[in-house]
């Protein structure tokens, strides 16, 4: 473990050696929201106001669409797509990487995934503690924390004049040695910092007591709750698409000309064509089904093979939610109704 | 205008009504200044609804979002009425949907209510941050009063009303059952807001803008269902065979899914804004709909959503139509 300083004048210099030495995927304002997206060599950008990305960072490593190979029709060989870069991401969230972790277990429970594996060893992440939690943050009720450094190499804490950061991992050690020109030794500013993450988790307002909700979930299944807090819902995929645990995907075949290659893209379970059959049936008919198994794919069925929630209180399910539904108003309904 | 109270007594004068099954409106959410889609089923559940410039949601739009299901054996279909409050540009809605037959006259009643315009969320993020606390909003002559934690904030209207609302020619409902309290005056000239500076663009800024937008398209569809007209049971953005539409999110596929939406819309679009409120991108998509409602307004003279007796756009023919389009 190394711990660092970065003054903030230092920032510039900081974020070209990462560069140097690496594809560096940073926070970047594209109209009215932030996302990642490779840097550009515009070295002014900063994470001052950046509060967090509406597109959460799986997509440095689950991107919505990844190419598996290329083919000509007519042609019985396949080639691959370029080779993954050694990439880092800069300024994610200590929830984004939580998420992570959670994504990775099932992507290595059964048999291995190389598309996602080789993206996911090949990335570093240097993670941004939150100094100001947002409205819909509810991280501490999942074992989380503005600081967590779970699924982090790098964890980083903004101290006004300068940054703190502290390697979690061998990895992290190394990409901070990358940047070493830009640091200096830290003293006693791991303190401060800690000061600092206990201060945000004092100010996070929203919460709910996830004990007991898997049973509930099992014994509820056809309740009536469903009925009601599916009925607003619109049935777009804003929910699980900027969620950083969702990891569904569609694999199709797309050509033209002759050109042709498979991908796989993020599918979501709030759409109907996700689990439409072959013969016209559909097991999951209407918003009802689809709302209860986001809920119980988060609280149920991922516990009961990872013993863990496949949430990481991050908010954004509710706040890009068009019509309010609100996860936590689902969750503390089954808790009391079900 | 209209008071809560009066609302909330006919709400629940429907719904006592046999031939009812629920009323939409809407009730306060969970933080900040959301709003939710609320159903009224018993005469109680009407103390909940809210009115107000939050309320942001098309209704119309669940008129044909609930799905068909099958029945199990031996139970009858529910036949009872389905009532919505309606402003202006929702009660166009179901005037389209009613010229389309996508809805039943006979199965709907509409409570109406005048519309002063509804807040765009985008424009208050910064000024006035969203809190945990849930607001509350009301029109006061020209301005936009918020009450946040019983702190009260009064703002200019055309500061934060939707750019639609800005224009809204259609405040009061343009068909009801029963409208309440007063009829707002208009207080707009026709305009199509965004599409004169984008029309007086060259060609290549026009596509580098939109190139822009496109691009951050995450593909969620939500301006897709939150729009009443959008309401195929077999979508072409959902069809795999043939598949119109790939699902890979590139520029090229996503100017391809936004063209479709946009030309199905050409006159049935009512302007009520919801697609654009809805997404979380923030692809200004009025902008595209506007130049469609634009050059139908002009070519045609056609307003869809207006006349309950009319004929939809694609379905009407007359020899005066303008055809300088025909090569």
């Amino acid at each position: 473990m190394s711990e660092k300083v970065l003054q903030k004048a230092n920032w510039s210099s900081f974020v070209q050696a990462l560069a140097d030495a690496r594809e560096l995927w940073f926070p970047v304002k594209d109209g009215p929201i932030y996302k990642f997206a490779p840097y550009s060599g515009d070295v002014d950008a900063g994470l001052e106001e950046y509060a967090y990305s509406s597109v959460p960072p799986k997509a440095v490593v689950l991107p919505q669409t990844e190419t598996m190979f290329l083919y000509q029709v007519g042609d019985k060989e396949i080639s691959l797509p370029e080779e993954k870069k050694e990439k880092v991401v800069l300024g994610a969230r200590p929830c984004d990487a939580r998420a992570m972790d959670i994504v990775d277990r099932v992507f290595q429970w059964d048999e291995d995934d190389p598309y996602y594996l080789e993206n996911r060893n090949k990335t570093a992440v240097i993670g941004l503690a939150c100094n100001e939690p947002f409205v819909n943050c509810f991280c501490t009720s999942l074992d989380g924390s503005p600081g967590s450094t779970q699924g982090l190499d790098v964890l980083m804490v903004d101290l006004g004049d300068k940054y703190y950061l502290r390697s979690v991992t061998d990895k992290g050690s190394r990409i901070l040695g990358d940047a070493e020109s830009a640091l200096e030794d830290a003293s006693g500013e791991g303190s401060q910092a800690e000061e600092i993450i206990k201060e945000a988790e004092g100010k996070i307002k929203r919460s709910i007591d996830t004990e007991g909700i898997r049973e509930k979930l099992e014994e509820g299944w056809e309740a009536p709750l469903w009925d009601e807090v599916s009925r607003a819902c619109l049935g777009c995929g804003a929910c699980t698409f900027l969620c950083p645990t969702c990891h569904c995907f569609d694999i199709q075949d797309e050509v033209e000309g002759f050109d042709g290659r498979r991908c796989r893209m993020w599918d979501s379970c709030m759409f109907g064509e996700y689990t439409l059959h072959t013969s016209g049936h559909n097991p999951r008919p209407s918003r009802k089904e689809r709302t209860r198994n986001r809920i119980s794919h988060k609280y149920r069925y991922y516990v009961e093979k990872f013993d863990k929630i496949a949430c990481v209180g991050c908010g954004r399910c509710i706040t890009s939610c068009p019509v309010n539904i609100d996860i936590l108003d689902i969750l503390s309904r089954v808790k009391e109704e079900l | 205008m209209v008071d809560l109270e009066t609302i909330r007594k006919k709400a629940k004068e429907i719904v006592s009504r046999e031939d009812v099954k629920h009323l939409i409106g809407w009730r306060k959410g969970t933080f900040g200044y959301r709003v939710t889609p609320y159903w009224v089923e018993a005469p109680e559940d009407a103390e909940e609804l809210v009115y107000s410039p939050l309320c942001n949601t098309n209704l119309a739009t669940y008129l044909t979002l609930a799905e068909k299901l099958p029945l199990p054996k031996g139970q009858e279909p529910d036949r009872r009425k389905t009532a919505l409050l309606v402003r202006g540009c929702d009660s166009r809605a179901v005037v389209q949907l009613l010229t389309e037959r996508g809805v039943d006259r006979e199965q709907v009643v509409l409570l109406g209510l005048p519309c002063r315009g509804v807040v765009d969320l985008r424009k208050l993020k910064d000024s006035y941050p969203e809190d945990n606390e849930v607001a509350d909003a009301e029109w006061k002559e020209d301005k936009i009063v918020l009450n946040v934690s019983g702190e009260k904030k009064e703002i200019p209207r055309e500061e934060v009303l939707d750019d639609h609302c800005l224009v809204c020619r259609y405040p009061n409902p343009v068909e009801a059952d029963e409208t309440l309290g007063e009829k707002v005056e208009p207080w707009a000239e026709e305009s199509h807001p965004g599409v004169e500076e984008l029309e007086n663009a060259s060609f290549d800024k026009r596509w580098d803008f939109w190139e822009k937008e496109f691009e951050r398209c995450i593909r969620c569809y939500a301006c897709r269902n939150a729009c009443p007209m959008c309401y195929c049971e077999d979508c072409i953005l959902d069809r795999l065979n043939p598949t119109w539409i790939y699902r890979s999110n590139n520029y090229s596929e996503n100017t391809a899914f936004h063209i479709a939406r946009a030309f199905h819309l050409v006159g049935r679009c009512v302007s009520c804004g919801a697609c654009e409120r809805v997404c979380p991108a923030g692809i200004p998509l009025g902008k595209i709909n506007q130049k469609l409602v634009k050059e139908v307004r002009e070519k045609y003279e056609f307003e869809p959503g207006t006349d309950p007796e009319g004929v939809p756009f694609q379905a009407s023919y007359n020899p005066q139509d303008q055809e300088d389009f025909i090569l």
